[in-house]
């Protein structure tokens, strides 16, 4: 049994060689820029608020305090990709190392789930990114093993875990009642077709349940509250579900087929690039589910339930995502991770079912596939990063975002008086510009020209506003004083995408800074 | 002495008499710029942003001055410009389309018409592969309303729809303008327009443009490519086509699955 111990450690560190280097290769996305800008407010003034409408729960931005802390960061200025994405990626690694507490699964079946889990493109993509879906993943499997393990000790310990996992699933996204009701369907699922068997032998009592709730209202409150400083808090994050609700249903915004996430996950194409697949968790998955469903009774009851609760679970999480018309890709990780997990027992039920003489070739396919998953996961990270053919880049911004922020930071710098900058976007579109431009004191953020627009030496702004800008920069002023104004860029800029941002520079400004550098 | 003396006075004279002339020759000047169009000229400038431009033209253009007025009697204090703070926003929508257009990055140059040529599409009557769309009428299509706000526009359902306008009779056709939906940038999918006699379009089919390059919508591999929808709109070269019907596809676009209209506008004569 020694070389699963070592094939564990090696998908342990494959997990994180893929996830670790050079967090802050790609740039910051929209969604992680806000959460970046939230999080420097928690640090520097210690206050979170929970806002109903978006942006999710609080623990993302409670959790990366700690790698603040470590790094002695203690302001916004100071903080880097690398301590933001360090979050997610330690959740990412934790969804490895909780397979350990369900080894009893079949030991087999969970070092090739942890390969799975370690290599796959979407887990390792979406691990390091700064948003709240690898908690949420990481919560609920963590709230399926502790559950597993209260189940069959009925030890009040792996009760008050639950309930934890249970309190920070719900503190983190509001979408973990979709994962807690397919929890609960596919445990009816088990019970009903274990009916003649004669039911579930669960050691759970009244009091590890009460236990469980409370620990997970307990945690919830916690957070939701702010560390009992915002009660309001709590209001609002029940009333949010009334907003995620009817949003689930829109069609208005990241509306997608009910195939979206299956193409995804099989096949994507580019008009460059490679192929994109996880066709083999999609295939070995439904193995899995398929043989947790066949399994017949043995010596292991515990063990089998779980499969079939994890088949059934894995099933209907992908059932769901892919009913709901909302659809961005990192929703797929709540199907996803389950789906790689009994992919594990699916690969083992294959090997099982090959002819002794085919195990060897079997062994072989398997081993290059996951190979093939690695390969992928590698290139998703460090080579298409922020290119549009990787399934995972969803309206991401480009390199440009960085080039904007150096040209905007250089004029300021060698500015004598410095320079204060502008930013006019509509629908307030200039994210992750936020982010990278936070180090400079004097910048405004503008949905549009107001009347009372006043110009300065450095204006960032939509094409769509120019028609409006251009009399508040040479018809508003009084005579004396209008500018002249020049383009800041030497050709067209994105934020992302088919999101052009145009800069302009006051010829005065320009000149002081070419001097100054020149100097 | 003495005309040395004179001389000194008169020097003084005409010292201060020209001072004077300048100061009133500037104030004249103040006063009388907010009449002139010279700043029109670094307005053109800022909207055509090249480099070779902005190296070139602060010399030719008579450029505002760059130092504030400053009265005598009036102390100067820094203007206090009060800086907001961003706002947060949601996950914006995605683009990922192949074949796609850069955008100009500057205003689209003229499009050059025979004289006489007019929008023979407004207040015309249009039909639909979506007869109760879900958001506004097909009449909206054809109403000059451009704009991308509420009540604007009209929203078909999911897959392939099309918008069929009745031109009222044959027209020679030089260029279509197509606003879907620019509230925020997207891209929609197979973009196809077609010109025909009959309404079912069957009849002398003519497609000025077509960007389904893999033919998923079934009318032809297209070669065009896709845009990014902008406040522009897209305008399509016609080439002089001619015909009764003008029939446009889509099918779903980078936001969501639906297809919307804000406006058509078609260019041409009428048939002698």
């Amino acid at each position: 049994m020694k070389w699963e111990r070592w094939l564990f450690v090696g998908a342990l560190m494959a997990g994180a060689l893929l996830r670790l280097p050079q967090l802050d290769l790609r740039p910051m996305h929209t969604d992680e820029a806000v959460h970046a800008i939230k999080f420097g407010t928690l640090l520097e003034t210690g206050t979170y608020r929970y806002d109903k409408h978006e942006y999710h729960g609080p623990t993302l931005n409670y959790l990366t305090l700690l790698p603040a802390w470590l790094a002695s960061e203690r302001s916004l200025t100071q903080v880097t990709e690398t301590t933001l994405r360090i979050v997610p990626v330690v959740f990412g690694l934790c969804l490895i190392l909780l397979f350990l507490l369900v080894a009893d699964l079949g030991l087999q079946s969970i070092v090739c789930a942890a390969v799975l889990t370690a290599c796959s493109p979407a887990l390792v993509f979406y691990s390091r990114y700064y948003i709240q879906e690898m908690l949420l993943v990481c919560f609920a499997f963590g709230l399926i093993v502790m559950g597993y393990r209260l189940a069959t000790s009925g030890r009040i310990l792996w009760s008050m875990l639950a309930g934890v996992c249970a309190g920070l699933m719900c503190a983190t996204k509001e979408t973990w009642l979709i994962s807690c009701g397919m929890m609960g369907m596919a445990f009816l699922g088990v019970l009903f077709l274990r009916r003649r068997e004669g039911g579930l032998k669960v050691a759970v009592s009244v009091r590890n349940l009460s236990t469980a709730i409370l620990c997970a209202i307990v945690v919830s409150v916690l957070f939701y509250s702010s560390f009992f400083t915002h009660w309001q808090g709590v209001l609002d994050a029940v009333l949010s579900y009334e907003t995620y609700f009817t949003r689930a249903g829109e069609n208005t915004r990241h509306g997608h087929p009910w195939y979206y996430f299956l193409q995804i996950l099989t096949f994507t194409k580019g008009d460059h690039g490679p192929v994109w697949t996880e066709a083999m968790i999609v295939l070995f998955g439904f193995v899995g589910i398929w043989s947790a469903f066949k399994e017949q009774a043995g010596p292991q009851e515990h063990g089998r339930d779980l499969r079939l609760f994890l088949g059934l679970y894995a099933l209907l999480m992908l059932l769901v995502v892919s009913v709901i018309p909302y659809k961005t890709p990192w929703l797929v990780l709540g199907a996803l991770q389950p789906l790689a997990l009994v992919a594990g027992f699916g690969v083992t039920a294959f090997l099982t079912w090959l002819p002794r003489h085919l195990r060897r070739a079997g062994i072989i396919a398997v081993t290059l596939m996951a190979g093939h998953l690695a390969w992928q996961a590698y290139r998703a990270n460090f080579s298409y990063y922020d290119d549009p053919v990787n399934p995972y880049v969803y309206s991401h911004p480009t390199d440009d975002v960085r080039l904007v922020a150096v040209a905007v930071k250089e004029i300021a710098q060698n500015s004598p008086e410095g320079a204060t900058v502008q930013v006019i976007c509509p629908g307030d579109d200039y994210w992750p510009l936020p982010w990278y431009l936070r180090t400079l004191p004097n910048v405004g953020w503008w949905n549009g020209v107001g009347e009372d627009f006043v110009p300065t030496g450095v204006i960032l702004v939509s094409p769509e506003v120019e028609p409006v800008l251009l009399p508040g920069l040479y018809e508003k002023p009084s005579p004396g004083q209008r500018h002249l104004y020049v383009p800041l860029f030497s050709r067209p800029m994105f934020l992302r995408p088919g999101k052009e941002i145009r800069g302009y520079i006051t010829l005065e400004l320009r000149d002081k800074s070419q001097k100054e550098r020149t100097e | 002495m003495r005309p040395l003396h004179s001389g000194i006075l008169w020097v003084l004279i005409v010292c201060v008499s020209l001072l004077t002339s300048c100061q009133k020759s500037e104030q004249q000047q103040a006063q009388q710029k907010p009449e002139q169009p010279q700043p029109a000229t670094p307005a053109k400038e800022m909207a055509q942003p090249t480099p070779e431009q902005a190296a070139a033209q602060p010399e030719k253009a008579a450029p505002p001055a760059t130092e504030p007025a400053k009265p005598s009697d009036e102390q100067l204090i820094p203007l206090d410009i009060q800086l907001p703070k961003p706002m947060f926003v949601g996950t914006p929508s995605n683009i990922a389309v192949p074949n796609l257009e850069k955008p100009l990055g500057r205003p689209r140059p003229p499009f050059l018409v025979p004289a006489g040529t007019k929008n023979i599409a407004f207040k015309k009557p249009v039909t639909g592969s979506d007869e109760q769309p879900i958001i506004g009428e097909l009449l909206m299509v054809t109403d000059g309303d451009k704009e991308a706000a509420e009540g604007s526009f009209v929203e078909l359902g999911p897959l392939l729809q099309y918008v069929t306008i009745d031109l009222k009779g044959r027209h020679t056709i030089y260029c279509i303008a197509v606003w879907h939906y620019h509230k925020q940038p997207s891209v929609y999918h197979d973009v196809i327009v077609q010109v025909a006699d009959d309404k079912d379009c069957i009849a002398n089919v003519q497609t000025v443009f077509n960007n389904d390059i893999d033919n998923t919508s079934g009318r032809g591999v297209g070669r065009n490519m896709s845009y990014v929808e902008t406040s522009e709109g897209k305008l399509i070269d016609a080439k002089g086509v001619q015909g009764r019907y003008v029939r446009l596809y889509s099918r779903g676009n980078t936001t969501n699955d639906l297809n919307h209209y804000i406006e058509v506008e078609v260019y041409g004569k009428a048939v002698q």
